[in-house]
């Protein structure tokens, strides 16, 4: 069931960022709806699903939005899903502040790491500046935590009806 | 105990993983092949949702531009008759599709001129992630569409495929830093290859590298850049760009910067060449 609602969270993700591609161009190069899916996969399920979320919907965006060679968002949201899955095993990741931090965290990492595994692999790719990473990581953590706080919300209000 | 188990055997998992991504993407690098099966299947299952997604976004863009052409008027005009207010309305829509004609006349126009066989598609969406710079298109496999197909516009070349659905495809733009393209400048016929910049991807990207242009070439500012036909992708002649800016550079060759005649973040309708005539021509003269 859980693999069901983290297949859909992924389509979903694709949906928004198509749509966000075609309305506001720039917009779709900063938000990072994808991180946002690996991220509350591994916050509320841990590391495995965390991984497996992240390569999935890495998968995803690199064949729809990527270059010609695929994976490099694939390994990195794996690593990233991973990662922030073992973190919510030893902090307490509870409340929006704690959540969009580790959003901004888990975004910078992404970033850094796709552009460190594009120089491994000598794929060609444009750079970030860090102004373009800051306003990545700001946007994905500011809304991530507003659409995680909502998530659990209508999640707590289900089960309690 | 379970959660030492479990914690192992995520490492593994993690381990096994990594191990499958790195070969995964090696592969690719070293073949220069994308993972086509996964890519064709992902592609057939969710571009029909993108495409339904782009209709659906169009739609309320334009109704979302019809309402604030709308309030724009309603607010220049608010002494104004309620029957003048529709009609200014109805005046924007026919603009709207006189505009939305004149680019389609623009592309057909294009589309006779051209010795190609083309076919026109609708942008869907664009620039997913922020290290490419690539469009996907509502048209595939089915509707004639090939690999490495040449995609232009009115006004001059994005890009090529580089993969493929049965409905959709995935388009590389000039600007992307892996694209490439053989060209001449056509005052001088001095020849070379244009791809996107080395650099940030917010910033002073917008023009593309014309490389490989030996110090002592004849080029100046506002030549006008056109393909070449070289690099066997593009046809020869259409055009490209205008110089910008020629630098000494470093090394053998010359710094030259050229901007870009199709828009590419504006661009919604392109043509995406299937065979040139000529190569038609002569696969039945072989035959």
């Amino acid at each position: 069931m859980k693999a069901l609602w983290t297949g859909l969270a992924i389509v979903l993700a694709l949906l928004v960022e198509s749509g966000l591609g075609r309305m506001v161009p720039a917009g779709a190069r900063v938000f990072d709806p994808f991180l946002l899916v690996t991220v509350y996969c591994a916050l509320s399920g841990g590391e495995a699903r965390g991984m497996l979320a992240g390569m999935a919907a890495g998968w995803v965006q690199d064949i729809h939005f990527g270059g010609p060679v695929l994976g490099l968002s694939a390994f990195t949201k794996l690593l990233v899903g991973y990662a922030v899955g073992v973190g919510s095993g030893h902090f307490l990741v509870v409340g929006p502040a704690a959540r969009a931090l580790v959003l901004l965290l888990a975004t910078l990492a992404d970033t850094l790491a796709f552009q460190w595994l594009a120089a491994v692999f000598d794929v060609p790719v444009l750079d970030l500046s860090p102004l373009a990473l800051a306003s990545r990581a700001t946007l994905n953590a500011v809304a991530g935590a507003g659409l995680f706080e909502l998530l659990d919300r209508r999640i707590a209000r289900s089960f309690a009806e | 105990m379970a959660a030492v188990l479990d914690t192992r055997r995520s490492r593994y998992l993690l381990v096994g993983l990594v191990v499958v991504h790195l070969v995964a993407i090696s592969h690719q690098v070293d073949g220069g092949g994308g993972a086509s099966l996964l890519q064709r299947g992902v592609f057939a299952v969710l571009s029909p949702l993108q495409n339904a997604v782009s209709a659906v976004v169009g739609g309320i863009s334009g109704a979302w531009n019809g309402y604030l052409d709308l309030r724009g008027t309603h607010e220049a005009n608010q002494r104004l008759h309620e029957r003048v207010r529709y009609l200014e309305t109805h005046l924007q829509q026919r603009a709207h599709l006189a505009r939305e004609a004149e680019r389609l006349r623009d592309l057909l126009g294009l589309r006779e001129i051209l010795p190609l066989e083309t076919t026109v598609a609708e942008v869907v969406t664009r620039d997913g992630l922020p290290w490419y710079r690539t469009i996907t298109i509502n048209k595939g496999a089915r509707d004639g569409i090939s690999l490495e197909a040449p995609v232009l516009s009115p006004t001059g070349v994005v890009g090529r495929v580089i993969a493929i659905g049965p409905h959709a495809a995935k388009v590389q733009l000039l600007q992307d830093r892996d694209s490439g393209a053989g060209v001449l400048v056509e005052r001088s016929r001095v020849a070379g290859v244009v791809s996107g910049q080395v650099g940030f991807s917010d910033s002073a990207s917008r023009d593309l590298v014309m490389k490989y242009v030996p110090h002592l070439a004849d080029v100046v500012v506002g030549d006008l850049v056109v393909t070449s036909g070289q690099d066997q992708v593009y046809p020869k002649g259409l055009v490209v760009g205008r110089v910008r800016f020629v630098g000494k550079g470093s090394g053998l060759f010359r710094e030259i910067l050229v901007e870009p005649s199709a828009r590419f973040d504006e661009v919604e309708e392109v043509l995406v060449v299937s065979l040139p005539r000529e190569r038609l021509d002569l696969d039945r003269a072989v035959r």
